[in-house]
């Protein structure tokens, strides 16, 4: 949910639940009153005529105003008294039964009793609470409508330095080497806020770089002595003396030493296509590099007698450095072969802007949320160092093609297309 | 010889020196260019990352005093940029740290074959003739039929002849970037031994020997 969203319902809620409690208290403090009034009304009205009657003696025993509105009767000699009640009559000028206030009380004049009845029309107070209710309750409407709008303007101005620190949060990524700033709002939390996050990229920045650097710097260092250390054994390898055992010893560590030199190599590798030290790129017709590397792979696929099956018809191109495409092609073609078994197969195939490699190999489906990550062997093969389809992957990453593993039929699947 | 790791330098002088070469070294760019302009050399092996500047700027000078001079760069590295522009500069070849001896011996005697008779020269090795323009073998001048890869092979062997040569450099000569695949060291096993049965079966002299467990020598 957005967060306008959520404060919003929260207001409305509050002040719907208040306005509804305030609307029902107005509305019995208006009947209140009206009904006071009414009574102040009729009384005012007993006291004329108890003053009256007792002026003027009534003729006849029945007496009725010409309005209908007051009755008077004589009656035997009663005690004192006075009542209210509502009641319907018919209204001569409404056409209508209305509703009436009923004031029965007794009056004397001298040694004569009478009850007198009075009644009051209903109508216009009636009339008058429903325009008050409908008014409130409009009112009530058009104050809650402006709220609304009202507090989403005022939450969005608020808000607005807060949403743009989070586009800055969202665009911002690790390691490429763009200077974060967020603008001063005028608002000491979100300043704050901002100054905080400002401090935290940086030192996670600074951190990335060093680490990057660290990396490389440690491989470009261990670049040398490995070099003396190669240089060494081959020139002791040369030596004529040496007896079997102490040649294979020898050759034991050369070998390892190999294998490091080769493994800092992909490491460095690796980390200068990190930093995107590959700038230049241009436009490379992917099945004629393919091609071109079969070819030059062919004897070793014949002495595993691999059939290599190519369908590259339709023509795919990516933009992306020369040399990183040769290193991409060339770690997932030595891959298919490197992982073959005798007699298997390798096919590559190209449609719609996409190249599929696929191989049998020794090893059944691979685990696809291992299989791109750094030293995550799932053979035992040492002459692998790993690290093949992670610059495979990285290589991928950095020109936005998308790099994918399928396992169907027995044949491993690579696929490499453009991120759509 | 250029380079500023003392170790290192003193292999390849000590490596180079068996192969029959007078070898001068430098340590610096200073000294280096003081050798340069004061001698004449056909071959120099240059370091680009040296610690009173870029071997680049040798190679620029020695272009200007001695261009009849090869040039080999040595960098540990494996920068394109640092490629090409030293092969922009002139240099002939350019080689990354950490290399096989016999590859920087084979590529040296290339480079030297090149400038040195452009490239006509014939290599007459006992019974054996070749023509490295041409990529042509002949054995009593009846040529010998051998395959590109195989042909490389001879000649990496001819440069080196007598020294070990290792599964892993035959395979780095011949493969580069697709030499750790366990493959190609069955790839040269296998291709020697072809090597190895035609030579026999025209010369009837076996030139190869096994090293058992690292790799092979060409005895001639």
């Amino acid at each position: 949910m957005k967060l306008q969203t959520k404060i919003n319902i929260r207001f409305l809620t509050v002040t719907f639940l208040v306005f509804t409690v305030a609307g029902v208290l107005f509305f019995f403090a208006l009947d209140k009153v009206v009904n006071q009034n009414i009574h102040e009304m009729l009384e005012s009205r007993k006291a004329y005529i108890i003053l009256n009657l007792q002026q003027n003696e009534p003729i006849t025993d029945l007496l009725e105003s010409p309005d209908h509105s007051i009755f008077i009767k004589r009656v035997e000699k009663t005690g004192e008294y006075k009542r209210f009640s509502d009641t319907l009559a018919y209204d001569q000028e409404e056409k209508e039964l209305i509703p009436f206030r009923k004031m029965t009380f007794s009056a004397h004049s001298g040694d004569q009793h009478y009850q007198v009845v009075l009644l009051q029309s209903l109508l216009e107070s009636e009339d008058l609470q429903m325009v008050i209710v409908s008014f409130m309750t409009g009112l009530f409407g058009l104050v809650l409508l402006a709220l609304f709008f009202l507090n989403g303007w005022l939450s969005n101005k608020a808000w607005n330095p807060f949403f743009k620190s989070l586009s800055v949060l969202i665009t911002w990524k690790i390691g490429e080497n763009q200077a974060v700033s967020f603008d001063r709002t005028g608002i000491s939390e979100f300043d704050q806020l901002n100054s905080t996050l400002e401090n935290m990229m940086q030192k996670i920045q600074a951190d990335f770089v060093n680490l990057k650097e660290f990396t490389e710097n440690a491989s470009h260092e261990i670049q040398t002595p490995l070099a003396i250390i190669k240089s060494k054994l081959e020139m002791v390898l040369q030596d004529k003396t040496l007896n079997d055992q102490q040649h294979q010893r020898i050759h034991a560590a050369f070998e390892s030493a190999n294998r490091l030199s080769k493994l800092n190599e992909a490491l460095l590798l690796l980390s200068k296509i990190e930093n995107r030290q590959f700038v230049d790129s241009s436009e490379i017709d992917v099945c004629k590099l393919i091609q071109s590397r079969l070819e030059y792979l062919e004897e070793l696929f014949a002495l595993k007698q691999i059939e290599v099956t190519v369908r590259l018809e339709s023509q795919v191109t990516f933009n992306m450095n020369s040399l990183l495409a040769d290193i991409l092609i060339n770690n997932l073609l030595s891959n298919a072969l490197r992982h073959n078994i005798e007699k298997g197969k390798i096919t590559v195939l190209s449609e719609n802007q996409k190249i599929t490699i696929s191989n049998t190999g020794r090893e059944a489906e691979m685990d696809v949320s291992r299989l791109f990550r750094r030293f995550a062997k799932q053979t035992t093969t040492s002459e692998s160092n790993g690290l093949g389809l992670a610059i495979a992957h990285e290589i991928c990453n950095n020109y936005n093609l998308e790099l994918n593993y399928h396992y169907l039929n027995g044949m491993h699947n690579m696929a490499i297309k453009q991120k759509s | 010889m250029i380079e500023d790791e003392q170790a290192l330098c003193e292999t390849i002088v000590s490596y180079l020196e068996e192969e029959g070469y007078r070898c001068e070294q430098a340590g610096t760019v200073e000294l280096g260019s003081e050798k340069v302009n004061l001698y004449e050399y056909d071959c120099m092996l240059v370091d680009i990352g040296l610690p009173d500047g870029s071997g680049l700027s040798l190679i620029k000078e020695l272009k200007k005093c001695h261009p009849e001079t090869g040039i080999i760069i040595i960098s540990a590295r494996n920068s394109m940029d640092d490629k090409i522009s030293g092969l922009d500069l002139g240099a002939d070849d350019y080689l990354t740290k950490p290399f096989h001896l016999p590859e920087l011996n084979s590529r040296i005697k290339s480079l030297l074959r090149r400038r040195k008779f452009e490239g006509k020269q014939e290599l007459i090795i006992d019974k054996i003739t070749i023509l490295p323009e041409n990529r042509q073998v002949l054995v009593n001048a009846e040529p010998l039929q051998l395959t590109r890869k195989e042909f490389d092979m001879l000649m990496f062997f001819v440069s080196n002849r007598g020294r070990v040569l290792s599964k892993e450099s035959i395979a780095e000569h011949l493969w580069g970037d697709f030499a750790d695949s366990a493959d190609s060291f069955d790839f040269v096993y296998s291709h020697v031994k072809n090597l190895r049965r035609k030579l026999l079966e025209r010369t009837g002299t076996d030139y190869f020997q096994n090293v058992y467990g690292t790799g092979y020598t060409f005895i001639a």
